[in-house]
């Protein structure tokens, strides 16, 4: 008992403990609401419901209509409950970056690489985030929603994209890393 | 309401698994594309080896069905994520990890992350009916899966899935493929 409450205190564990929980989750998922875990469709949900307040007549489409539609769905609870657990999860570790200095750039090697300046990071990241949005609504879902979900059913859409999402991050960071590759 | 709460919960262990193999830190996610850390690949593919394991015994079993397969379109499930790789490589993080890091109270994940998402899905949204049907209308396998496109048995399929990726994770660990990182 004491092993496990220690365990669970270590800010980092073993990658196969974490992913086995992961897998666990994943069949929870199927077997206690009969779902898949996903992340990237939340965002559409939540873009379509500020898109309906702002400017009514241009989310009045097919997609925010019908396909995504709008509103609190339970993808969007779902990643509430990331949320939830990712703050439980530094929580337990006393790692929580709320209100502390350096959560606005929050990665050594990112500084020590690119440099201590925020804004870069933040551009960058919202860039990257942008692409990952619109590159899950081609693929038809994320790490979660695809990969994940998709894999464990064994669907070949998911070995697809994390075939393409492996190579073209390789390339990428040897792009951005350089000499520091 | 009730598929609310449990849906809750199991977003509350998938962020706190998330926070547990470091996946929501910037180095964990790029270091696997510059192979100086195989943490994401190992969590991925354990994730994977008793998920696929545990449903498909579940469902031999006639415990349980499965929902709606994500659906096989080649070009687009290939093209997105090449693209999306661009975007992990970039931000460090995917919609997942972001979530998990905002909560940790990561500025740099709650704000350029979740605005970055945002406009991304506008995006997505206001041109998907120039851009989406096209691509998914190549090579479209529907909702398929491996044992049946290939007629080949599932538990045939996760064994083989299983070894491959145990002699994975002994390469890794034991006989040391992976680079050493440099620039640390």
């Amino acid at each position: 008992m004491k092993f496990i409450l220690n365990y669970i205190r270590r800010e980092e564990w073993s990658p196969y403990v974490a992913g086995a929980l992961l897998g666990l989750v994943g069949i929870g998922a199927v077997w206690a609401s009969n779902n898949l875990l996903g992340a990237s469709g939340a965002f559409e949900n939540l873009a379509g419901m500020f898109g309906k307040w702002i400017a009514p007549a241009v989310f009045d489409n097919m997609y925010f209509n019908f396909i995504m539609p709008p509103g609190i769905t339970i993808g969007v609870v779902l990643i509430i409950g990331i949320f939830f657990g990712g703050m439980i999860g530094a929580a337990t570790s006393g790692t929580l970056m709320w209100f502390k200095k350096g959560s606005a750039n929050s990665d050594a090697q990112w500084k020590r690489i690119f440099g201590p300046q925020t804004w870069k990071r933040w551009v960058l990241a919202f860039v990257g985030a942008v692409i990952l949005e619109y590159a899950a609504g081609i693929a038809g879902g994320c790490t979660s929603g695809l990969a994940i979900s998709g894999g464990m059913l064994l669907a070949p859409s998911a070995f697809l994209f994390i075939a393409g999402m492996f190579a073209s991050g390789i390339v990428t960071a040897l792009v951005i890393y350089r000499n520091r590759y | 309401m009730a598929n609310y709460i449990i849906t809750l919960v199991l977003g509350i262990f998938f962020g706190f698994s998330l926070n547990k193999a470091g996946l929501t830190k910037y180095h964990k996610i790029v270091n696997v594309f510059r192979f100086t850390d195989m943490a994401v690949l190992k969590f991925m593919m354990t994730a994977l080896v008793v998920s696929m394991s545990g449903l498909y015994a579940l469902r031999g079993l006639g415990l349980v069905t499965f929902p709606n397969v994500p659906a096989t379109y080649i070009v687009g499930n290939l093209v997105g994520g090449l693209i999306f790789g661009v975007g992990m490589a970039l931000s460090g993080y995917c919609p997942g990890t972001c979530a998990a890091g905002a909560g940790e109270g990561k500025m740099d994940y709650l704000i350029p992350g979740v605005l970055g998402f945002l406009t991304g899905a506008v995006l997505f949204g206001l041109t998907y009916q120039q851009v989406f049907p096209p691509i998914n209308a190549i090579a479209n396998y529907g909702n398929a899966i491996i044992p049946e496109l290939w007629n080949v048995s599932a538990f045939l399929f996760i064994t083989m899935f299983t070894l491959m990726s145990l002699l994975l994770f002994y390469l890794i660990d034991r006989v040391g493929w992976q680079r050493k990182d440099s620039h640390q």
